[in-house]
């Protein structure tokens, strides 16, 4: 590649990281900022930092344990995902039967009808099982969408390991179960882990359903931020420290594990 | 270990008929190949005696039991396949450690048996590596003492040698042949590679369409095929057959005449290649054709003659062939004792 175009990448590279954090970097300010530089019609840069926001609202208003029902549930819809996806993916990778692609293709269709159509049918559904405002309705909404990503990723995967590894494992012993459990999963586990942190990321960041399934127990983070709107007006200082904290670790997780997306998601030439 | 396949049918959901009431029966000890083109039925009977498969019809028995219903962990057989399958995230020593540790078998005993197979096949120095560091031949060993550490009473293999270069291809032939005469072992060998079943089968399964052709032992099968398609498959280069008439003890076809012991009527003549005779051409019996190609394969010349019947013939001799070029005439001579009959319309062998 010649110099002008090595510069001309660069500036094309410097204005969408311009463009993709500065809304980030403001919010990071803003949660140490005042009221009143908040408020501020000219936007300042420099300012006298203030620590009051994040015990304004994790600990006055008790928002702290949404950080741990945002774990819970984005662990459990992974979880559970996982569980019941990736045997459907293997199923599809190794198995024919009729109306298979047909099928497969109805797992995706759950992701083309916008989410907030099911939304109210979804909050009926719950209201007869009896589990608004639990966890548990979160974590089955946000399986509903992630399963498919799961069973739409991992089928791929499966289908890169040969056929021969399963039978090899159940002439060496072990049972078609067996196979799977002990033989194929760990053998996918790079393609398993990367969709597992893709299910986590879009459980953690996903507020419609559970702002509309959960008001008080159970909810998670992103669905404590509207609740900082107030009569009074919107407490802007503390909106920002809890985006902070719901986005934060988040990245931290996703840089730390980058390197294992990458090969994840480029899984394959598991050769014998 | 005596096997037997009784009538066993397979047939594949797009309708393929892969096995057409086969029967074959083999005993203890013995080193069977199931020989036949792509698409013979070779790989299905491996698959179905491993239990990957299920027949559509017929029973599989071993040592007198019906296992056709039987998963493949009960079967008692061992497998090695095409790509190897081995275990890209375990160690060579776990891949072939992996049968026991099913079983549950002690870690003192598991190490010395990985060991002491590992030493019979000459992998011993990389137990330590993962598969993906190992050439062809090594992985294919591992495969094999994966196959035989827990001692199965039946080895399975399906085609493995034909992901290998030619030369190592010869030399896991010898180690094979080398492995079946150490263990008292029943080996099930699947190859469309008729030198490969020469060299390793006590007897071979020759298969077509689905069906067995002939089983007998390596030699029978080159000596006195059952049927045309054998003797067109067995030996390098293929028999010679030719489609002709009998007509007052000599059998014509085109330039080809020669004194046969057979009534008048149609039939194919059959002569490998190693016996046709270069002869003088005063030789009572001669017959005279000219060569449309010569091949030096040190130490043997093939010559390819084109008949005017059609057929080429080829004739493979160690004799000094110098003089000859193509496009010139040279005499022939078919001896009595080593022409094979078959019926013309049938194909069967007729003696």
């Amino acid at each position: 590649m010649s110099k002008s175009w090595k510069i001309l990448a660069f500036g094309i590279l410097a204005c969408v990281l311009v463009i993709a954090l500065t809304p980030y970097v403001w919010i990071l300010l803003t949660s140490f900022k005042g009221r009143l530089d908040i408020l501020s019609p000219q936007p300042t840069w420099f300012f006298t930092p203030t620590f009051a926001n994040y015990p304004a609202v994790f600990i006055d208003k008790e928002y702290l344990p949404l950080v741990f029902n945002s774990l819970i549930i984005a662990c459990g819809s992974t979880a559970l995902s996982i569980m019941i996806g990736a045997p459907a993916a293997y199923v599809f990778a190794r198995t024919d039967f009729a109306g298979k692609e047909d099928l497969f293709f109805f797992f995706l269709t759950t992701r083309m009808a916008p989410p907030i159509s099911i939304a109210v049918p979804l909050f009926l559904f719950f209201t007869t099982l009896g589990l608004t405002d639990t966890i548990y309705a979160v974590v089955i909404a946000h399986t509903t969408f992630n399963l498919s990503l799961v069973v739409w990723m991992m089928r791929g995967f499966f289908a890169e390991i040969p056929k021969e590894i399963d039978e090899a494992a159940m002439m060496d012993g072990r049972s078609k179960l067996g196979a799977f459990v002990r033989v194929i999963v760990p053998l996918a586990a790079p393609g398993l882990a990367a969709t597992a942190v893709l299910c986590f990321i879009m459980s953690w960041n996903e507020f419609l359903y559970a702002f509309i399934l959960v008001a008080f127990e159970g909810r998670p983070l992103t669905v404590g931020i509207p609740g900082l709107i107030t009569p009074h007006g919107t407490l802007w200082g503390q909106v920002a420290a809890v985006a902070v904290v719901a986005t934060l670790p988040i990245i931290v997780f996703t840089f730390l594990v980058q390197k294992h997306l990458v090969r994840g998601l480029t899984f394959g030439a598991v050769k014998g | 270990m005596a096997v037997s396949f009784k009538q066993v049918t397979k047939r594949f959901a797009d309708g393929t008929v892969a096995l057409d009431h086969l029967d074959l029966d083999f005993e203890l000890g013995e080193f069977v190949v199931l020989l036949g083109p792509s698409g013979s039925g070779k790989t299905t009977a491996c698959r179905l005696l491993a239990g990957l498969e299920q027949p559509s019809s017929g029973r599989i028995e071993i040592d007198g039991k019906d296992v056709t219903n039987v998963p493949p962990r009960f079967r008692g057989i061992g497998m090695v396949f095409q790509n190897y399958a081995l275990y890209s995230h375990k160690s060579v020593f776990e891949n072939i450690a992996y049968p026991l540790r099913i079983r549950k078998v002690p870690a003192a005993d598991i190490e010395r048996s990985v060991r002491d197979v590992a030493d019979l096949l000459r992998i011993g120095d990389y137990l330590k590596r993962k598969p993906a560091q190992l050439s062809g031949g090594q992985a294919q060993r591992v495969a094999v003492a994966r196959a035989l550490v827990w001692e199965p009473a039946i080895c399975l293999m399906d085609e493995p040698l034909s992901n290998l270069d030619a030369l190592l291809r010869l030399h896991m032939r010898t180690e094979l042949n080398r492995l079946h005469r150490k263990l008292d072992k029943t080996f099930v060998f699947v190859t469309h590679d008729q030198e490969e079943a020469m060299t390793l089968a006590t007897r071979i399964a020759v298969l077509k369409d689905g069906r067995l052709v002939q089983f007998d032992e390596p030699k029978t099968i080159y000596r006195k095929p059952a049927n045309r398609f054998v003797a067109e498959f067995m030996g390098r280069p293929a028999m010679n057959t030719i489609d002709g008439m009998v007509e007052g003890g000599v059998f014509r076809a085109g330039a080809v005449a020669c004194p046969v012991d057979r009534s008048d009527g149609p039939v194919t003549l059959g002569i490998r290649p190693e016996q046709i005779e270069l002869a003088a051409a005063s030789t009572p019996g001669a017959m005279t054709l000219t060569v449309d190609v010569k091949e030096a394969v040190e130490p043997d010349t093939l010559l390819i003659f084109q008949n005017s019947g059609g057929n080429a013939i080829t004739l493979r001799t160690q004799a000094n062939c110098d003089a000859i070029e193509a496009g010139q005439p040279v005499s022939l001579a078919f001896p009595k004792s080593a022409l094979h009959y078959f019926d013309a319309r049938t194909g069967q062998r007729v003696e």
